[in-house]
């Protein structure tokens, strides 16, 4: 790769398998919970602040051992990347600017009824949890 | 437009993105994978406040409102 670096693995092992295990199904139980509350809520805002305020105070304040960034990206290779997001964000516009009809739905309006379901909703949440780690790291 | 295209589009886009992180992990052609990309993006103490800051704002989109 001209990254110069092996694609890497995730999630990353810490070399402690019980503590990770732990730590997910702490964050799983969390997500479970969290997931509970009714939109537009009090609770809802509540149970995603806690883990935003929670990494941010990580992030700068005790940063865990971070994953190296390349030195330089690969303009083509990431270009595939751009391409995608570009007319991800585009079809996405082209559907607030019809005003996000049934007929032209916006993505929002397709994940949301998908993520109703309670279990699949504290899925998702755990992923994002999980994602917010993995940013950390990064 | 009908709905079924605007879904199909969607569907073919997140196919695209999911073949370019197969095809990253696979090491073809100088294509990174996300977490190179952002990582690259992340080198600065802005990109870093503003990724972390779009992540937060998926988390609250979806799981808020």
């Amino acid at each position: 790769m001209t990254t110069g670096e092996a694609p890497d693995r995730w999630p990353r092992s810490s070399g402690r398998p019980a503590r990770d295990t732990l730590i997910v199904l702490a964050l799983a139980g969390y997500a479970w919970v969290a997931s509970a509350a009714a939109p537009f809520s009090g609770r809802a805002l509540v149970s995603v602040l806690v883990p935003g305020a929670a990494l941010g105070v990580i992030a700068c304040g005790w940063p865990p051992e971070r994953i190296p960034a390349p030195g330089r990206l690969d303009v083509t290779g990431f270009s595939y990347w751009a391409i995608c997001i570009a007319a991800t964000l585009e079809w996405e516009a082209s559907a607030f600017r019809s005003g996000s009809h049934p007929w032209h739905p916006s993505l929002t309006q397709l994940i949301g009824p998908l993520i109703q379901p309670h279990p699949v909703r504290s899925g998702a949440f755990l992923v994002w949890l999980l994602a917010g780690w993995a940013l950390v790291r990064r | 437009m009908s709905r079924s295209i605007t879904i199909i589009g969607f569907a073919l886009l997140i196919s695209a993105m999911a073949g370019l992180e197969f095809a990253a992990r696979r090491g073809i052609s100088g294509i990174p994978t996300v977490g190179q990309w952002l990582g690259y993006l992340m080198r600065s103490r802005a990109g870093r406040a503003l990724v972390l800051l779009g992540w937060w704002w998926l988390g609250w989109h979806y799981f808020a409102r």
